[in-house]
């Protein structure tokens, strides 16, 4: 079967890759990009570990075929960060503890930055609602929920400086 | 060795033991940078898939591959028949005793498959579809078997045999005839029956619970390289890259050292990744394409195919005076052992009562062999199922003599110098302090709303030491590296850079830790049983303690005084007497020198850690109860655990919490669901149901510090004491909001619901 | 020197509980219980931990001049 040739932008850079028609964008992503950051724990789109951002909606990767991303703008954890500055909910997360094995930290990163872009002062519930999608297994979530609560503070202090 | 350190009094004032600096891996995986299985690529690797069985009993009548051979961009089938033959051999690789006949038929079925995804045949071509499609290209004739998937049913005279050759164990006389039932443990002492009679109340019940998944998010991954000369290389994620190199070694009769094993970060593991699956396949896959080959699960894979913690049927019967003293107690329970015999009832024995000093007990386990895959650890193995009958029914006590819980379990606490199960005695544990510490927490005493109710249950796990090689290295500019062969599952690297800097007075970022690969450091046990901050941590200040004396030593011979003039402060070397005393030198200011000395600065220590002691907990969980519904809601957790000391707060925490979340999810929602031709329903995270944060409060972690006198700062395991507690502590708080005790597990909406509503 | 071999290994092994040795070392002890009991070599090491007095030794080579008391017992494996 011939493959499909995708070109869209990735982490503000025009990128394009060559795909199988079947391949989620979290294949191209990892395969054919080498963006490894996003990742694959369940493939059904109910652990939120290959979650990216798609012009500017939060999707599992795994559940968009890599050719629906023709022309359209994709976010992904190796975007988050502006060059070597850390987003304060990157920052946030290394101080409070927040991973601790790592691997579901960069589908809880995209997800919580999309929650601070919409709503910059959420309550715990709301976090904890907007992140059901993400499991974790190692940390029970108490760190990582304090971590987004005191990256949105963060965040809010910075549009409002004192 | 260290000679056993004094923590009588105040806790000491340390530099860095006890701070939270952030971990030296941190950026790396808030950046998607950190690599873990199957981020790892090799230069013309193929992508291997593997073939698995429909059935869950069945006979291999002949596996065609030829078709599947032909599709052009498939490069390598391998079948079991590729392993070589093995010998019986029992070995202890990881963190239990398995025969490498059975590991290696668990990776690639011979004769016979056992359950429902036991691996049959495995493909390495040139892109995932490909293989894909080859394994669809294979043809398995299988003569299906009846099949066995219930612990009472694989025990019953006419069950389904899994193995002929497997004779129980522990039993008098022995056995003439195979049997599902492959270990039985009995320990105990007195006369039990006599002394329940005696008792004012008798509380007594089955309980009962499938398997569950250690659930860790990242699949299964590895990349094998396998060289016409016979060298190999293999990269995966993995608790213990050690064991992994033991067990492939050994599946494929070669030489230790000619495998070198890197391990990749790691996305959890809970014990789960303590054993091999893949690594074997993609071995040959790798020999016969002579291209590197990675294997990956799917997610189905991992729940079809890996090892969950066993499934239990427990029966208890504990009895008090009116006092509330304990005077007897017998708990017999069996456990699922799952395709092949791995799982040592002697846990499940060793962790039911000892936390009770009761004077006439009897526990009985036994492991059964059934059509589902092998049970593997989870987290203090063998624990949480009979300490959740055992909390339960110790709950009823109270109930039902009026008593206070905390009180209860105080009145009966074991505590140092009193004996297990097994006869030998308690060391210095924190029980007691734990059951204090709750009484005194302001959880305790708070108020609760309607259909809400509280429940308290405790527990313990025995730890370990066990062998780590740590090497701490001078670079040349006086800052520090630590290497060891402990794979980082939960910022374990942070707790030994503290370590190094707190023996070595220098800054946290002075000191950086690696997890080297088995070609590149000594050996060392897997990262699990809650032995790493202990062995590793003592291997590491063992190690920086040497680092210190030969600087010493160095400064001293520069200097031309005797060793004992000169003294190590925060990172200097100072003469503190004679001619010279007042001279200092700074460890960055030898450094650059060391080489034209005597040589490059760097110390190993390889130890086998001895003096580790258990953790003990106690949680206290509020629910709220809907009684339309049956739907359980945590509304307050807290989890007290006696740690030792906490190096890094944070991590420590942290396990505590995530142990306390995964027994709310063991509790509430987590369970195997078959069907009627022994196929797994629910093989996928939608209808295996784990805990997500909207499901949760946040967890307080109480962590009480009764140090280790064996260990430099005092440091005990607390990985795998926080999943204990949590079951019975959830039932007991359902018990006490609705009146109704839940014996069986997962407490569902559907079953509090039925239970509320006395519905079948 | 009291040998108290806990179950499985009492009946599995020896078909008793309590043994009459007395070994230099846990290596010398093993090997005492295997001419005992073949086999019980094969298993030692991966499925027995011995306590010594009360506490758990995994130095085999330890001498046991001093040793009142050795029980051998199933080893725990974690996870």
């Amino acid at each position: 079967m011939s493959r499909l040739h995708v070109s869209a932008t990735v982490n503000g850079d025009a990128t394009d890759f060559l795909c199988d028609p079947s391949a989620s964008l979290l294949d191209a992503l990892r395969d054919q990009l080498g963006l490894t950051g996003s990742k694959e724990g369940c493939g059904s789109g109910d652990c939120g570990a290959c979650t990216v951002m798609l012009d500017g909606e939060m999707v599992c990767s795994c559940l968009v075929l890599a050719a629906e991303a023709q022309g359209r703008s994709v976010r992904t954890i190796e975007g988050v960060a502006e060059g070597s500055v850390l987003h304060p909910v990157q920052q946030k997360f290394l101080e409070h503890a927040a991973l601790q094995c790592g691997f579901c930290t960069p589908g809880f990163i995209v997800a919580a930055k999309a929650l601070l872009d919409r709503n910059p002062d959420p309550t715990e519930s709301e976090v904890r609602y907007w992140l059901a999608g993400n499991l974790c297994r190692c940390t029970g979530y108490d760190k990582i929920v304090r971590a987004v609560l005191a990256a949105a503070a963060d965040l809010r202090q910075e549009r409002t400086p004192a | 060795m260290n000679a056993p350190t004094k923590f009588d009094g105040a806790k000491p004032a340390y530099r860095h033991v006890g701070t939270r600096p952030v971990r030296p891996d941190g950026v790396d995986k808030v950046t998607g940078k950190a690599l873990y299985g199957t981020d790892f690529k090799a230069p013309g690797m193929l992508w291997g898939a593997v073939l698995r069985s429909p059935h869950p009993h069945a006979r291999i009548l002949s596996i065609d591959a030829r078709k599947a051979e032909a599709l052009p961009g498939v490069h390598a089938v391998a079948t079991g028949k590729d392993f070589p033959t093995l010998q019986s051999l029992v070995m202890h690789v990881g963190e239990g005793a398995s025969d490498i006949v059975d590991v290696a038929r668990n990776c690639l079925a011979l004769d016979k498959v056992l359950y429902e995804g036991h691996a049959v045949a495995a493909v390495a071509a040139v892109t995932p579809e490909i293989a894909r499609e080859a394994l669809a290209l294979i043809a398995v004739e299988y003569e299906e078997l009846p099949f066995v998937l219930g612990l009472e049913d694989a025990l019953a005279p006419d069950a389904p045999l899994l193995h002929d050759d497997v004779f129980t164990k522990g039993v008098e006389p022995k056995p003439d005839k195979p049997s599902n039932a492959s270990m039985r443990v009995e320990m105990g002492s007195g006369d039990v029956e006599a002394a329940l009679a005696t008792a004012a109340v008798v509380a007594s019940g089955r309980y009962t619970m499938e398997p569950v998944h250690q659930g860790y998010i990242e699949p299964h991954a590895c990349v094998a390289s396998w060289n016409a000369d016979g060298q190999a290389q293999i990269w995966c994620s993995s608790q213990g890259h050690f064991a992994v190199r033991a067990l492939t070694a050994s599946v494929l009769a070669i030489p230790q050292a000619d495998i070198r094993v890197t391990p990749l970060e790691i996305g959890g593991g809970f014990g789960g990744k303590t054993t091999i699956y893949l690594e074997p396949v993609a071995m040959i896959l790798s020999r016969k394409s002579g291209r590197p080959v990675r294997l990956a699960m799917t997610r189905e894979e991992v729940f079809r195919a890996t090892g969950p913690a066993p499934g239990a049927v427990i029966d208890v019967r504990i009895g008090a005076a009116e006092d509330g003293t304990l005077l007897a107690a017998d708990v017999e329970f069996k456990y699922h052992s799952g395709a092949y015999p791995a799982v040592d009832a002697g846990a499940g024995v060793a962790s039911a009562i000892g936390h009770y000093r009761i004077p006439a007990a009897r526990v009985v386990g036994t492991e059964v062999l059934c059509n589902r895959p092998a049970a593997k650890a989870y987290r203090a193995p063998g624990a949480p199922q009979v300490n959740f009958a055992v909390e339960s029914a110790i709950d009823e006590l109270a109930v039902r003599l009026g008593l206070d819980p905390i009180e209860l379990r105080l009145k009966n606490a074991s505590g140092e110098g009193d004996p297990q199960t097994s006869g030998v005695p308690w060391g210095k544990i924190g029980w007691t302090q734990c059951l204090e510490a709750a009484k005194a927490h302001p959880h305790w005493s708070a108020p609760l709303g309607e259909n809400q109710g509280r429940g308290i249950a405790g527990g313990y796990w025995g730890n370990y030491g066990g062998p780590s090689t740590v090497v701490v290295s001078l670079a040349e500019d006086g800052s520090f590296v630590v290497a060891t062969g402990s794979p980082d599952i939960g910022g374990s690297r942070a707790s030994m850079a503290i370590m190094a800097a707190e023996v070595l007075e220098v800054p946290y970022e002075q000191v950086r830790c690696v997890v080297a690969d088995t070609a590149s450091i000594g050996y060392s046990m897997v990262t699990g049983g809650s032995r790493t901050t202990f062995a590793t941590g003592k291997a590491t200040v063992e190690a920086a303690t040497q680092v210190r004396q030969l600087l010493c030593e160095r400064a001293a011979r520069m200097w031309n005084v005797p060793a004992e003039a000169v003294e190590w402060r925060e990172g200097t070397m100072h003469c503190i007497s004679g001619e010279k005393a007042g001279t200092s030198i700074s460890v960055a200011r030898i450094a650059p020198m060391v080489a034209h000395m005597g040589g490059p600065v760097s110390c190993v220590s390889a130890i086998n850690a001895n003096g580790w002691l258990p953790g003990f907990g106690l949680h206290i969980c509020d629910v709220e109860v809907d009684p339309e519904t049956g739907h359980v809601a945590i509304v307050r957790y807290t989890a007290v655990q006696d740690v030792g000391t906490a190096i890094h707060p944070d991590y420590v925490e942290g396990q505590v919490q995530g142990g306390a979340v995964q027994g709310i999810g063991w509790a509430l929602n987590e369970t195997y669901i078959y069907d009627h031709k022994g196929r797994l329903d629910n093989p996928g995270f939608l209808d295996y149901r784990m805990p997500v944060a909207s499901d949760l409060p946040m967890v307080a972690a109480v962590l009480v510090e009764v140090p280790n006198p064996d260990h430099p700062y005092g440091v005990k395991g607390v990985g795998e004491v926080p999943i204990v507690p949590p079951l019975a502590a959830v039932a007991n708080a359902i018990h006490a909001a609705t009146g109704k005790r839940l014996k069986s597990l997962p407490m569902a909406p559907d079953r509090v619901f039925a239970a509320l509503h006395g519905c079948a | 020197m009291r040998i108290v071999v806990m179950p499985p290994f009492d009946k599995e092994f020896f078909g008793t509980d309590r043994l009459d040795v007395v070994p230099a070392n846990l290596f010398d002890l093993v090997d005492r219980l295997d001419a005992l009991a073949p086999g019980f070599a094969a298993i030692a090491q991966p499925r027995v931990h011995f306590a010594v007095d009360g506490v758990l030794e995994t130095d085999w080579a330890r001498p046991l001049s001093d040793a009142r008391e050795v029980i051998l017992l199933p080893r725990v494996g974690g996870g």
